[in-house]
């Protein structure tokens, strides 16, 4: 089991303004609020705690098929590269890399390396993008288990987690796919 | 305030971040922000502030949790001016 979550830092900078008033306090604990101000670059450091929360709050959901919408409640702990995050008494790793374009959080339920495959998408439209990402995602499960791409879908729950279907039998693979502005990511364990 | 009258100002609120325009506009109380409108879930927190902001109310954590379609947005509405 797998969650993954990308930010597209000039979207990020472009559509979303986290100095606004009350931002950071309806999606930040106080701890994480600190380590926002202390930053050398709080803005990338917002970004960085919000795709933690998101790759946590994945994984959390395919564990208890559920949705809402609280990132303040998965709090965020940064010690290097490896983080981790709590809700409730659910615990998860989380491992983030940055570059100069975008942020790439990855959660798992034990430490592990980065899996998550990140591509960059031409497509404004948040339809073509998933499915951009989705071609992908079947391509290399295809290639890896050597099966026909064409025998293989991905149909989401009732509370929106993907999963892969091979015909009609639901394959025992773990995935999670994110996209945002131009960049897409996608993880298979 | 009447429903259509908070649809009505509720959509102006969502316009901005909407990335589905043909869910946009056949808009209802059935109408969910992330699967149907397509709104990137880093810009839900900006449609709560705007909220705030446009009818002067206060959201809790509690509140957020549910806001993720039309209607359970608009029964807190509702509930958050009933209580002012």
């Amino acid at each position: 089991m797998i969650g993954n979550d990308i930010v597209d830092i000039a979207e990020a900078r472009q559509k979303s303004d986290w100095q606004r008033p009350r931002f950071l306090e309806k999606l930040f604990t106080t701890k994480e609020q600190q380590i926002i101000n202390k930053s050398d670059n709080p803005f990338l450091m917002v970004w960085r705690l919000w795709s933690m929360k998101e790759s946590a709050y994945k994984l959390y959901t395919q564990l208890h098929p559920s949705r809402f919408y609280n990132p303040k409640q998965f709090a965020c702990e940064i010690d290097d590269s490896q983080g981790k995050v709590r809700y409730k008494d659910f615990v998860c790793y989380v491992k983030t890399n940055t570059t100069s374009q975008y942020i790439i959080s990855e959660a798992c339920l034990v430490k592990a390396n980065m899996v998550s495959e990140c591509i960059e998408i031409e497509s404004r439209l948040s339809k073509n993008q998933s499915d951009t990402i989705k071609a992908k995602l079947l391509l290399t499960i295809a290639q890896q288990f050597n099966i026909l791409k064409e025998d293989l879908t991905i149909l989401k729950s009732d509370f929106g987690i993907p999963s892969v279907y091979h015909n009609s039998k639901k394959l025992n693979i773990g995935i999670s796919i994110s996209h945002h502005g131009n960049f897409g990511a996608y993880a298979i364990v | 305030m009447t429903n259509d009258e908070l649809i009505t100002k509720l959509k102006a609120i969502v316009a901005p971040y909407v990335q589905n325009e043909d869910a946009f506009k056949n808009l209802s109380k059935n109408t969910d922000f992330v699967n149907d409108l397509k709104i990137n879930s880093a810009n839900l927190v900006d449609i709560i502030l705007d909220i705030e902001d446009e009818f002067d109310i206060r959201l809790e954590n509690e509140d957020m949790e549910k806001m993720l379609d039309v209607k359970a947005t608009i029964e807190i509405i509702n509930t958050k001016l009933a209580n002012k």
